[in-house]
């Protein structure tokens, strides 16, 4: 593990602080909250904020999440007690009492989040006191996700501890074989919709019914249902881990980690393996899925092996991307491809107590003698200055990176981390067996051609 | 329009600030200056001792109305014609009362009270202790240009007192308010005069005015009077205007040398332990009086 070796390209001067950065890769925590809640369909999110908080959530959380509208809930959409200085100085309580009370009959939803901006968090507003008041009539939970409390991914865990906090009891019945899965973090991880569905399809060819809340039409039913399932399993090294731990404390839930979503059919494999194993599903039943899978993926391969082998065999590649994509990615790429890994830049600021493991998923157990460099860096700059200089080909980045790429690094650029302003992405994934394939053709297609 | 002094006069709560600040502006009105009193206090009752015991209209009523402000919504006239203004503040325990005082010296400047009434003196009187932004307003630059602190010997005001010194220091560097003096208050035994002159000295501080306790102040308050109006010839009232001419003429303006906490805790226990030597010697030479008591 190294920091960032590029800290002197900004000059005699000191360096940035980590979290001080133009062209951010994540939003505050009430756009990680905000985009959660956008991204479970039923739940009503409730801004508790000034008015930019939610425009500026659509334009720097949304958008830059795969070019996705708000839709019915989210974007212009999104209830909002659009604070002014009169509540800063008086106090907001009043003010969200209404907008709730009108949120609740005008909004269609099941479930409604209040989500705490700064100015509240500022000013003390007692909004947990508020959102009891209409408990009675609604299910309804308050986010206590000041924008200033960490990133978006700080305001998914606040989400979640929310909900577990005022909505979730104990269940009646804990349901055999189900399971709620975490660690996506919708727009984040801009794969979200198709990693959540490609989860939930891998999971019920083994017998398992998954929550996965995200993109789900019942979405907020599932919700109301997480103390009910028998296991919860974490896709991510960090995002989620509380949230599980929480609900491990709250309602013994167990939980399953996973370095992430697993991308191509041996990380596939191997995480429908590891479940089974828990379920103690009988290993014909999984290995029947996996041959079959693994049988057509790699046929499927095939037909670009031509155009991978003639044109560009074994390349080195570079990444700059969350720590979940960077994992999942890479791994598929050195393990399955053959290509050679040059540089890895985590982007999402993990916290300093999982970094090394971060780091033994980047760099251990490759089928390849190269270890790629790893690099933890949030600043746009330094990490366009760490690329310089190398061999890689392959750029796997964001929109941040994707439009110089070609020029300043020699390498094809494919957007796969936060920021995506360049793609809109609805049902794409690179998860699951089908995943190697949709990252293969993108691979390939990114150099083919073009008569 | 010649310049104006600005000068905001900070200190503990409960210490005397208004009532030192009244009493001055009773008594530079009496001068025959125009002065405006602004309270930034969310009790909103710094200006009630110059009219009467009844209180005013504060800036956050007029803004919270929702109505067009107009400068004689928030502007009424006091003993003397000094002018009260009172910054107000939401209900104890919402909102943000440090916003408010900044909300509140935004729209007296929009309004151009300052260019309307054209006073000789301004006097923020401001609550207690430096808590946050807010409150230090008035210390940044463009506000008031002076500062004076009002303190008795009591440790948690010169506690208050010291925090207002770093809060003056911080802002000294941006074109902030200076410091011009202590206000001792409620100064009646040589000792106490001794522990405000030693923390001075500490801090490399001056004082303005010792002011000593008095029943003409409690008498003209209950009266919601100042002393100045409740008895011109009182030895008060003259205290006051000895501050008065003392604030008129004062150019000193400095950065206080605060002390670090550790510092004020050793500070502060040597004189505790100085005053329990006093207490003993004195049980010994005259029985039980107690000529140690600092409190006010």
């Amino acid at each position: 593990m190294t920091n960032s070796e590029a800290k002197g390209a900004y000059g005699p001067k000191d360096a940035p602080e980590p979290s001080a950065i133009e062209a951010p890769r994540f939003s505050c925590a009430l756009g990680g909250a905000l985009g959660t809640a956008v991204g479970i369909y039923g739940v009503v999110p409730i801004l508790h904020s000034g008015a930019g908080c939610g425009i500026g959530q659509l334009f720097g959380q949304l958008y830059a999440g795969g070019q996705n509208a708000g839709g019915p809930q989210g974007g212009t959409s999104t209830p909002c007690s659009s604070l002014v200085e009169h509540h800063v100085v008086f106090g907001g309580e009043e003010k969200l009492r209404d907008l709730i009370r009108a949120s609740t009959e005008l909004m269609e939803g099941e479930i409604y989040a209040v989500i705490n901006g700064c100015v509240p968090s500022l000013i003390g507003d007692d909004l947990n006191a508020v959102a009891k008041e209409f408990r009675g009539k609604n299910d309804i939970f308050f986010v206590r996700s000041a924008g200033f409390a960490g990133n978006s991914y700080e305001g998914y865990e606040l989400f979640f501890e929310g909900l577990i906090e005022d909505l979730l009891k104990p269940a009646e019945e804990i349901r055999p074989k189900t399971v709620n899965v975490f660690g996506i973090v919708p727009y984040q991880h801009v794969f979200w919709k198709g990693d959540a569905r490609t989860i939930k399809n891998l999971l019920a060819e083994i017998g398992i019914t998954a929550n996965v809340f995200l993109a789900e039409f019942d979405g907020a039913a599932q919700l109301l249902e997480i103390p009910a399932a028998e296991y919860n399993i974490v896709l991510s090294t960090w995002n989620g881990h509380r949230t599980a731990r929480l609900l491990e404390e709250r309602f013994g839930t167990p939980y399953l980690t996973f370095p992430s979503v697993p991308v191509g059919p041996k990380q596939t494999a191997e995480f429908l393996r590891r479940v089974a194993k828990v379920f103690d599903i009988s290993e014909e039943i999984v290995e029947r899925v996996i041959a079959r899978e693994e049988q057509r993926v790699y046929r499927f391969i095939e037909y670009g092996g031509d155009a991978h082998m003639l044109v560009r065999p074994h390349p080195f590649f570079a990444i700059a991307a969350d720590s979940g994509t960077a994992i999942g990615i890479s791994r598929f790429l050195i393990n399955e491809l053959g290509y050679l890994p040059d540089i890895v830049q985590i982007t999402d600021d993990p916290p300093e107590e999982v970094r090394a493991e971060i780091v033994k998923w980047l760099t251990q157990d490759l089928e390849t003698p190269l270890t790629p460099e790893v690099v933890f860096e949030t600043d746009a700059h330094l990490i366009r200055q760490n690329l310089k200089g190398r061999p890689f080909l392959f750029l796997f980045a964001s929109s941040l990176e994707a439009p110089i790429a070609l020029a300043e690094w020699g390498a094809l650029p494919i957007t796969v981390a936060f920021p995506a302003l360049n793609r809109l992405i609805l049902n794409r994934t690179y998860a699951g067996f089908d995943g190697a394939l949709t990252l293969f053709e993108e691979i390939i297609s990114s150099f083919v051609g073009p008569l | 329009m010649t310049k104006i002094r600005s000068v905001a006069i900070y200190g503990k709560g409960g210490i005397g600030k208004s009532t030192t600040t009244s009493n001055l502006s009773a008594a530079l009105a009496d001068m025959g200056k125009r002065v405006i009193q602004i309270g930034c206090d969310p009790k909103s009752d710094s200006t009630n001792n110059l009219r009467g015991g009844r209180s005013i209209p504060t800036v956050l009523d007029a803004i919270r109305s929702g109505k067009v402000v107009e400068i004689e919504d928030i502007v009424y006239e006091g003993f003397g014609g000094v002018l009260c203004i009172e910054a107000g503040g939401p209900e104890p325990g919402v909102g943000c009362a440090g916003r408010g005082i900044i909300a509140a010296i935004e729209l007296l400047r929009q309004k151009k009270v300052f260019e309307e009434y054209r006073p000789d003196v301004v006097l923020y009187d401001v609550l207690g202790d430096v808590v946050c932004g807010g409150f230090s307003v008035p210390i940044r630059e463009g506000v008031a240009e002076q500062v004076y602190t009002v303190t008795s010997a009591d440790f948690m005001a010169i506690y208050a007192a010291n925090n207002l010194f770093k809060g003056i220091q911080k802002y000294a560097s941006s074109g902030g308010a200076l410091f011009s003096g202590i206000i001792a208050n409620s100064v009646t035994l040589p000792i106490q005069r001794e522990i405000i002159d030693d923390f001075a000295s500490r801090t490399s501080t001056t004082i303005a005015e010792y002011v000593p306790r008095s029943d003409t102040i409690t008498r003209s308050e209950l009266l919601g009077q100042t002393a100045i109006e409740y008895d011109p010839d009182s030895e008060q009232a003259d205290v006051y205007r000895s501050l008065a001419r003392t604030l008129l003429q004062n150019e000193e303006k400095y950065v206080p040398k605060p002390l670090e906490a550790a510092e004020l805790k050793v500070w502060a226990e040597s004189w505790s332990d100085r005053l329990l030597t006093k207490k003993n010697d004195a049980r010994s030479t005259s029985g039980s009086r107690n000529i140690a008591s600092t409190s006010t």
